[in-house]
């Protein structure tokens, strides 16, 4: 039999499902997360210490940190000459003929992602979209882990009546699935930025507050959380000082591949009518625009697209580096 | 038993909450003028009034909620209107799920099924074969997919196999539907794959995982010795015990499959509930999608409470500790 190799993903779903069976907590959005912790890639722990974080991990923090300085930057650039400005229209030259006239053109030398069917340069608008997009998958995990890491630290700590009843505002929350309370929520409170980030920080918060759950119990269980209480240490110290430090790294790791699921669901959300009013330019609503014509010219959906997929894969391999790597110390243990 | 009791009562009441939260959540922004003006934006003040007292929302908050839980529960889930000026007419949203329901229905068990068909051998060869390079390029490739959101595996499909090659339709949008898996395998099978290729990952990964841990067991050591061979000892022996973390996502999973779903029938314009969710939205029918959003949360919850059940009934380990406990 050949040594089976250890996927850190494993640890997170077994303590999910363990956690599930412990507490009767019935439905769950995990899946959403599970869907980004299981796939890892074997990440060698002895490879890890010595190499230091090795060629994947390096290309996705390359891509995330160019996406993210482009994205800051992209008013500097339009403004220097270096893109071509998102909302100039390049119209064909008129043909005699008088027939119609596609605008859109496939990626060349002068367009690398092509121009739209408006005739706006598809690069360009995919940097312009990357702003809003970035902002809202970081901003709105930010608030669903703050939220939600404080509900379900405090949840998995406090096991009695306080537990349950943060478990039953949970399960409430995790009753619609994520999506579907996401454009619930946008289409009564309205097309806007704001509004889609507070809809998705309302959707992953309850899944983060699962994770940190799951894993609060498993930490505040062990004997040095007991040691400090022993020694008169109060609650609030012991979540501060012991549970919490033992429990970030994993939820930073979570918090990754969350970016990652809102960043698709910002592009989901555009794609069925329900996300940030068209008018404004986001990956999704790129694709959204560019769906008409997607037999003429796909290179607009496509581009959005392709940025979505490097950038999930970036985030998801960072996940899962993170988690390997914070696991060192645990097994050293 | 009392267990499966306890977890019904729970489920009553998150349904309730549920329910009364989805309804004071569009009551309390939508507001009452607002509702029927984003509805039927270019009829009549009269008109609009006279929708207004059809609907009810001339009475006081919880004579309305209780007569709107009244109407959900004997299955009278609200009208969508159509039309404009003073030509407003309604079509029962009872009537439209009806017809749709079933679409969507079909879609999800096609790609639940064609999911577990891949991952489960997939997933028993990898941990059989565990770091061989089968196994390792399976692993690189599963993480590809987990990347790959399912709308943009639609539109690859719906740009190469639907537009370009023109092999299979990329509007599902038939005036009847057919339900017979031979005439519409051709709409379906498009947003099928969509929505099954992240799904194909996940299962595979936990399938491996918990299989890997289930070929060190001693009763398989015992079934070696016995010369019986490897693939029965898989299948038989092995795959059982190691399906049951499988089972639990898979039922989890439905809800990010019902999100794909919506998305994906949007794209493909397939006839679903998920379509019609989108169509709800874009067309500012609020009480139509907010009936969709409650039947959604029912089926997810209830759906997912049996699957809790089924776990334990499988897994006699689970039903033993509980009753200890």
């Amino acid at each position: 039999m050949p040594v089976p190799s250890h996927n850190p993903g494993d640890d997170i779903v077994q303590g999910l499902v363990a956690d599930e069976q412990r507490h009767d907590l019935g439905a769950d959005e995990a899946s959403l997360y599970f869907t980004a912790v299981e796939g890892g890639p074997e990440i060698d722990r002895e490879k890890l210490k010595k190499k230091g974080l090795g060629v994947g991990a390096w290309l996705s923090i390359i891509w995330l940190g160019l996406l993210i300085v482009t994205a800051l930057l992209q008013p500097l650039l339009v403004s220097s000459g270096l893109v071509p400005d998102p909302s100039r229209v390049e119209l064909p030259k008129i043909s005699g003929s008088g027939e119609a006239l596609v605008v859109a053109k496939p990626p060349s030398l002068e367009h690398p992602f092509g121009l739209s069917t408006s005739g706006n340069d598809v690069f360009s608008l995919v940097l312009e979209g990357s702003r809003r997009s970035l902002l809202i998958g970081f901003v709105s995990v930010f608030f669903g882990l703050l939220v939600g890491g404080f509900l379900g630290v405090v949840g998995g700590y406090f096991k009695g009546k306080t537990g349950g009843f943060i478990g039953s505002i949970l399960d409430i929350l995790l009753a619609f699935p994520a999506l579907v309370l996401a454009l619930f929520v946008v289409q009564v409170l309205g097309r806007t930025v704001f509004n889609v980030t507070l809809a998705l920080a309302i959707v992953s918060a309850p899944v983060l507050a699962r994770i940190a759950r799951a894993s609060t119990l498993s930490w505040s269980e062990r004997e040095f959380v007991l040691a400090a209480r022993s020694q008169g240490a109060k609650h609030r110290r012991v979540i501060w000082r012991e549970v919490l430090p033992n429990t970030l790294p994993a939820m930073f790791s979570i918090a990754l591949l969350g970016v990652a699921v809102v960043i698709v669901a910002e592009a989901g959300l555009a794609i069925i009518g329900a996300g940030v009013n068209p008018s404004l330019t986001t990956w999704g609503n790129i694709i959204f625009r560019g769906q008409p014509e997607l037999k003429e010219a796909p290179h607009i959906v496509l581009a959005p697209s392709l940025v979505i997929f490097f950038t999930v894969l970036a985030l998801n391999y960072l996940g899962d580096v993170v988690r390997a790597r914070s696991d060192v110390r645990e097994s050293a243990i | 038993m009392r267990m499966i009791l306890l977890k019904l009562v729970r489920l009553v009441v998150v349904l309730l909450v549920v329910s009364f939260l989805s309804f004071w959540f569009t009551k309390l922004i939508g507001g009452n003028n607002d509702l029927v003006a984003k509805m039927i934006p270019f009829s009549s003040e009269q008109e609009k009034e006279r929708v207004r007292e059809q609907i009810g929302l001339n009475d006081p908050f919880f004579t309305q909620y209780f007569d709107w839980l009244g109407n959900f529960a004997t299955g009278d889930l609200g009208e969508l209107y159509t039309g404009s000026g003073e030509n407003v007419d309604s079509v029962p949203v009872s009537e439209v799920i009806a017809k749709r329901l079933p679409v969507s229905l079909l879609l999800m068990l096609y790609a639940q099924l064609l999911a577990l068909m891949i991952a489960i051998p997939l997933g028993v060869y990898s941990a059989y074969k565990a770091t061989s390079r089968f196994d390792r390029a399976a692993n690189i490739t599963m993480f590809g997919l987990l990347a790959l959101p399912p709308f943009v595996v639609a539109l690859v499909l719906a740009i190469w196999v639907g537009a370009k090659w023109q092999l299979l339709p990329t509007q599902s949008n038939l005036p009847e539907f057919p339900l017979n898996p031979i005439d519409n395998w051709r709409y379906l099978l498009m947003p099928t794959i969509s929505l099954a290729l992240a799904q194909i990952a996940i299962y595979m990964r936990l399938l491996r995982s918990d299989m890997i841990a289930t070929l060190q067991e001693d009763f398989i050591t015992t079934a070696k010795a016995k010369g019986i061979s490897a693939r029965r000892i898989l299948f038989r022996h092995a795959l059982r015990p190691s399906s049951l973390t499988l089972l639990t996502v898979a039922g989890l999973n439905v809800g990010a499959l019902i999100g794909g779903a919506v998305v994906v029938e949007r794209i493909f314009k397939v006839p679903g509930i998920g379509g019609e969710l989108a169509e709800s939205i874009v067309r500012n029918q609020i009480i139509e999608t907010q009936s969709l959003v409650v039947l959604i949360a029912i089926f997810y919850v209830t759906f997912n409470f049996f699957v809790d059940i089924l776990y334990s009934v499988l897994d006699p380990r689970i039903r033993h500790a509980r009753a200890i406990a």
